[in-house]
């Protein structure tokens, strides 16, 4: 009671503060601060949208913030009764009945549940969980889990192959796809797929497996951007052909024509390797879909959904009817469902050469010849699912916690269904939907996601040509856990997020007027509170390093080199690279400046998660983490490396992959900072 | 002290909200629509579009309110003024710009009304005339200048102001005209844009961001015909012009285009009508109203458009003797966006970068109708070449361009023979920054995602002969 109370007094007292800060004479000194944070002069003095809406633990956080369901992704059964909702953020599925147009029953699975299947016979349903590492299978007579299936590290899309005795599912983090015997729950083969795949689909043959990729293969800046698409053969279980698309990236799903003869994917179009001088004319992104003939030598063909006054930032979804009439594209970026006329496409395509073709997929003016229609949606619309008739297609309204039916036919949303979540929008919720929406940007050609998707990078360098054009390369870098760690971006110019996402951002990204205050305020609280790190289960499943982590943990805070010489602080690993982000907050020359580049310090990056983020360094020319060292560490002004043994060089390696979140280093540093303090006395 | 000061508060707070509910119950029902029209006298010599004498320069006019549900009741709003016209309403739907002079021998100047005390002041006090101004988010406005001076010639510039008429900026740097300027959703302004040097063009409808980068073509009306109207944006994404045949007596068009794809989206709207069109005025879901004159009319009537039919039909007002030449609804509007400017006055340059001075579009059946590949550019001035230079292999070039003056590219073989006549002329704002995908090709097309090779050096300081140019250092954002 005595805790409580004290709390309560402790609100009372910051509101009373809050309040005298309205009033002179401290209003001057509020108006300054707030000056300072925004570096503006002119954003609302409200003390709630730092104080507040920043918290991240304690009672004020419960407050201000709510758990939503965020509906992710889609399966209906096929009488089209019942519907399963995986609620990303709740951890569950959600059973749907369409009728009522209610949830009726909420199924806990594991951690950030990703995707949903339904076996033929509708017994059973498996749930990837894309942070815990496994499937859950769930009966669907009871509706309860009734076994859990261990895969590959960030399990996303799944598919039952003919026989529905293999799972096949796509680890979205370690880019790998599992074969799982569901019989025996094992996982019986693991291939290598694209870089961070997503999405899967079998041909309507079932023979062969395709998985669509989010990330560019790694490749030196200037080369083009390419991702691929891995076609599996189910029969023999092995890759059989790795499909290179050119120019695009962030494919985030697949879906097939049902004679088989093609399938459409949606993606993304980034103009990285050109200056970002303009948003008009297409130079910064461009959205679209690829048309992946599946005749022999068949083509992927390219069609932008833009037009040229107005983008359809973020496609994520597709699916066609039965009928092969029309396929639907959910543009999350935009809340807005394309609508495709298939026979317009393939007329297009029947009736142009392939150098007419590529040249279409850098064409703006084609998508009036083939979208029928715009259907708007609510926030953020992710996966969707045709009922087996093709009539309706439910719409997972991702940041609006509601399922939107639209009839088919007509192409109008006829009902939409609540999923119950909390009606209220925390500013942290409206924060979200700020990031994911392209409205922000000029004519919505891209949203923070497009360079951000998961709030974490694209693995993109681009060339942000605020100064000179083809100068000071910048590598895209997460948002996760971003908030403690000002200064922002590499040259560290933003000392904290209000300006990072300012009025300058504004002038040199995205060129439209600027976030109001309220969009500010709610960016900042989501960005300071909502984006945790995934476990990185792939190489620290346990939080226990292995042997050659510990070792390599031993290189990271060494004080003495091979040869027992004194190795200066300021070249030590942990000096600049002090936990719980592994970032001293500070400048640092560390001999990376290449001749594109201005003399400049740069911001000591955060490590949290780092083998999830390559390529490395600010002009991404480390494409490994080994080779910040093989091929960029040379001077040694980036830590005492020239006298380390290959074998050290790969346990530093391992360790550094087996960083998790900040979480699991706040005692560390706590130890460390008392190191230091023993040291100076 | 304080007990006092407390009062006072008191006493102005009950006397504020005595005044605010008189002035409630006093405001006119609001769902009383007030349209504002310009009139003037019929029988005018006709319109010079290049000068814009007649056409913009309304000698005579009057701006005057009506009463939608009674129509017959018109009040002048501006008859303390020789000649007044073209009112822009403020977002508020409290205030309105308008063009106007108060003796016949006066130059135009830009005025601002209230609307509810039609009280009137000064915002434009030049020499020279200035007409068609409109709002711009942030307290500014835009409006077309007549200008004469080296750099263009003579013509009509557009320029912004804030609301006092200070912080002048010109905004176009080109050696034409630039009238009738409206503002996009999209923050951006449209106004109708014909070349006068070194040969007069037809006029196209240029978009540009309000401090003049960007500037961009957005539409072009066929050969034959020409647009005569301020452009006017509806709700539902599309923009509203009147196309006049060139030396014809044919009936005029009503058209529209998408603003999604504004090039190839035209539709003809009035396919019903036969007769003059002056102005229209969207009204919202799908409806508007337009200013029209019928063959046997001697006069500019309002009236209801019918969309379906593509006709005028009802006659909401008309005035004996009057032409009715603009239309605009006294009421709030959405503001369009306040787009960030780039422009940094104490740059003196601007840079551009091409991707492939030989792409041209999509090109069939190759050897046909390929060009020579050009290896160099000229850059041209008004009456001087600015220099001639070499391209990358690529066919990229990336040029720092003196800012605020007019120039145009032309490429060049290597034997600095023509390939590819002059573009359209262009200019860069100081620290402006802009791209275009190739030479003379389609405007629906973006760039390939490459690296051009131009921009792995230095910029080419244009023009030539200049070696540095001593500019503020643009900072590293």
């Amino acid at each position: 009671m005595k805790k409580i109370y004290k709390k309560l007094i402790a609100i009372v007292l910051v509101f009373l503060a809050a309040g005298l800060l309205i009033y002179p004479p401290l209003h001057r000194w509020s108006r300054e601060h707030v000056n300072y944070i925004t570096a503006t002069d002119n954003h609302r003095l409200d003390c709630f949208s730092c104080h507040l809406y920043t918290q991240k633990t304690g009672i004020l956080a419960k407050l201000v913030n709510a758990d939503y369901y965020s509906p992710f992704n889609l399966a209906i059964t096929n009488d089209g009764k019942r519907l399963f909702v995986v609620a990303e953020e709740n951890n569950s599925l959600l059973v749907v009945d369409t009728e009522k147009g209610k949830v009726t029953e909420k199924i806990k699975v594991g951690t950030r549940p990703h995707s949903v299947v339904l076996d033929n016979s509708e017994s059973r349903a498996f749930v990837s969980n894309q942070w815990s590492d496994n499937i859950s299978v769930i009966d669907l007579e009871t509706l309860s889990v009734i076994k859990t299936l261990k895969t590959g590290n960030g399990p996303a899309g799944l598919a039952l192959n003919r026989d529905e005795k293999y799972l096949y599912v796509v680890n979205s983090y370690s880019s790998d796809i599992s074969v799982i015997d569901i019989s025996t729950g094992n996982e019986v083969k693991r291939l290598t797929a694209g870089n961070n795949p997503t999405g899967i689909q079998s041909s309507p043959d079932k023979s062969r497996f395709y998985i669509t990729s989010r990330r560019a293969l790694l490749r030196p800046y200037g080369e083009p951007v390419t991702c691929e698409l891995t076609v599996v053969n189910d029969s023999i279980k092995r890759v059989i052909e790795r499909r290179e698309v050119n120019s695009a990236y962030m494919m985030e799903n697949i879906e097939f024509t049902s004679d088989g003869h093609f399938a459409i994917m949606p993606l993304i179009r980034p103009k990285n390797l050109v200056p970002s001088i303009q948003v008009e004319r297409g130079f910064m992104m461009t959205s679209g879909i690829g048309i992946v003939e599946l005749k022999p030598d068949g083509r992927i063909i390219q069609m932008l959904l833009d037009e040229p006054n107005a983008y359809y930032a973020d496609p994520f979804d597709v699916a066609i009817t039965p009928d092969q009439k029309k396929a639907f594209i959910s543009s999350s970026g935009v809340n807005v469902i394309s609508v495709v006329a298939i026979d317009s496409l393939l007329s297009i395509i029947s009736e142009s050469s392939t150098e007419l073709l590529d040249y279409y997929a850098n064409y703006l003016g084609l998508s009036s010849r083939f979208v029928i229609k715009r259907i708007p949606t609510g926030a953020n619309p992710k996966g969707m699912i045709l009922s087996k008739d093709g009539s309706l297609l439910y719409v997972a309204e991702h940041l609006q916690d509601r399922i939107a039916v639209i009839d088919a036919g007509k192409m109008e949303t006829v009902k939409t269904i609540d999923l119950g979540g909390p009606e209220r929008v925390t500013m942290a919720r409206l924060g979200r939907r700020v990031l994911n929406n392209a409205s922000g940007t000029f004519q919505n050609q891209y949203s923070c996601y497009t360079c951000h998707p998961d709030a974490h990078e694209d693995g993109l360098v681009y060339n942000m040509a605020s100064k000179d054009m083809g100068r000071n390369l910048a590598n895209t870098q997460s948002l996760r856990d971003i908030g403690d760690t000002p200064p922002f971006k590499w040259n560290g110019k933003n000392h904290t997020i209000y300006k990072q996402d300012g009025m300058r951002f504004s002038t040199v990204l995205t060129r439209n007027e600027p976030f109001s205050d309220k969009e500010l305020d709610a960016l900042v609280a989501y960005i300071v509170t909502g984006i945790p790190y995934p476990p990185n289960l792939m190489y620290n499943p346990d939080g226990q390093l292995n042997e050659i982590q510990l070792r390599g943990k031993a290189i990271f805070e060494r004080t003495k080199d091979n040869f027992g010489r004194e190795i200066p602080p300021e070249l030590r690993c942990n000096t600049c690279h002090t936990p719980p982000y592994f970032t001293n907050l500070k400048m640092a020359d560390v001999g990376t400046l290449i001749e594109s580049d201005d003399s400049m310090l740069f911001d000591t990056p955060h490590l949290n998660n780092v083998y999830a983020s390559p390529p490395y360094l600010h002009h991404g020319r480390a494409l490994t983490l080994e080779e910040i060292w093989t091929k960029y560490g040379t001077t040694e002004k980036h830590g005492i490396v020239n006298d380390m043994t290959k074998i050290q060089l790969n346990e530093l390696i391992e360790y550094l992959k087996s960083l998790s979140g900040p979480e699991y280093y706040r005692e560390e540093n706590k130890k460390l900072l008392a190191r230091i303090g023993q040291h100076k006395k | 002290m304080m007990i006092r000061g407390r009062k006072h508060i008191i006493l102005s707070l009950s006397i504020l909200c005595i005044l605010n509910s008189i002035s409630v119950s006093c405001r006119k029902n609001p769902q009383e629509k007030l349209l504002l029209v310009t009139i003037a006298k019929t029988g005018r010599p006709d319109p010079d579009f290049i000068s814009g004498k007649s056409w913009r320069f309304v000698d005579g006019a009057q701006i005057a309110t009506v009463n939608l549900n009674k129509p017959s009741r018109l009040r002048i709003l501006t008859g303390d003024f020789h000649s007044a016209c073209y009112p822009e309403v403020s977002y508020d739907g409290k205030r309105i710009l308008f063009t106007a002079r108060i003796n016949e021998n006066d130059p135009w100047q830009i005025w601002e009304m209230k609307l509810s005390t039609g009280k009137t002041r000064k915002i434009i006090s030049l020499s020279e005339n200035c007409v068609d101004p409109v709002y711009l988010p942030g307290d500014r406005i835009a409006f077309s200048r007549h200008i004469v001076n080296d750099t263009v010639g003579e013509g009509h510039s557009l320029f912004t102001c804030n609301m006092y008429g200070s912080n002048l900026k010109q905004i176009t740097f080109y050696p034409g005209n630039y009238f009738a300027p409206a503002v996009l959703k999209d923050g951006r302004i449209l106004a109708l844009s014909r070349q006068l040097t070194p040969s007069v063009k037809d006029p196209v409808l240029t978009v540009m961001r309000p401090d003049g980068t960007k500037a961009d073509m957005f539409f072009k009306a066929d050969p034959e015909k020409v647009i005569v109207n301020r452009p006017r944006e509806t709700d539902d994404g599309r923009i509203l012009l009147v196309e006049k045949y060139k030396g014809s007596d044919s009936p005029d068009n009503l058209i529209s285009i998408n603003y999604n794809r504004p090039l190839h989206t035209k539709k003809i709207l009035s396919s019903g009508a036969k007769g003059s069109f002056k102005a229209v005025l969207p009204l919202g879901s799908g409806k508007f109203m337009v200013s029209f004159r019928e063959p046997e009319s001697d006069k500019y009537s309002v009236r209801e458009f019918n969309a379906e039919t593509g006709t005028p039909d009802k006659v909401v007002f008309e005035l004996k003797d009057h032409d009715v030449l603009d239309l605009a609804i006294a009421g709030e509007y959405q503001r369009p966006k306040k787009l960030p400017s780039e422009v940094d006055l104490q740059v003196k340059t601007g840079l551009l970068m091409c991707q492939d001075i030989n792409f041209h579009g999509f090109i069939s059946d190759a050897g046909s109708n390929v060009m020579p590949r050009a290896s160099k550019i000229e850059i041209l001035g008004i009456d001087s070449t600015y220099g001639i230079v070499p391209v990358e292999k690529d066919g990229s070039f990336y040029l720092k361009v003196l800012a605020d003056k007019p120039f145009r590219i032309r490429s060049l073989d290597e034997n600095n023979r023509v390939l590819s006549g002059e573009c359209s002329w262009m200019w860069l704002r100081p620290n402006e920054r802009r791209g275009c995908v190739g030479c003379h090709e389609d405007p629906e097309t973006v760039p390939v995602n490459r690296i051009p090779l131009a921009v792995t050096k230095d910029p080419v300081i244009i023009p030539v002969h200049i070696t540095e140019v001593r500019e503020k250092s643009v900072e590293l954002e």
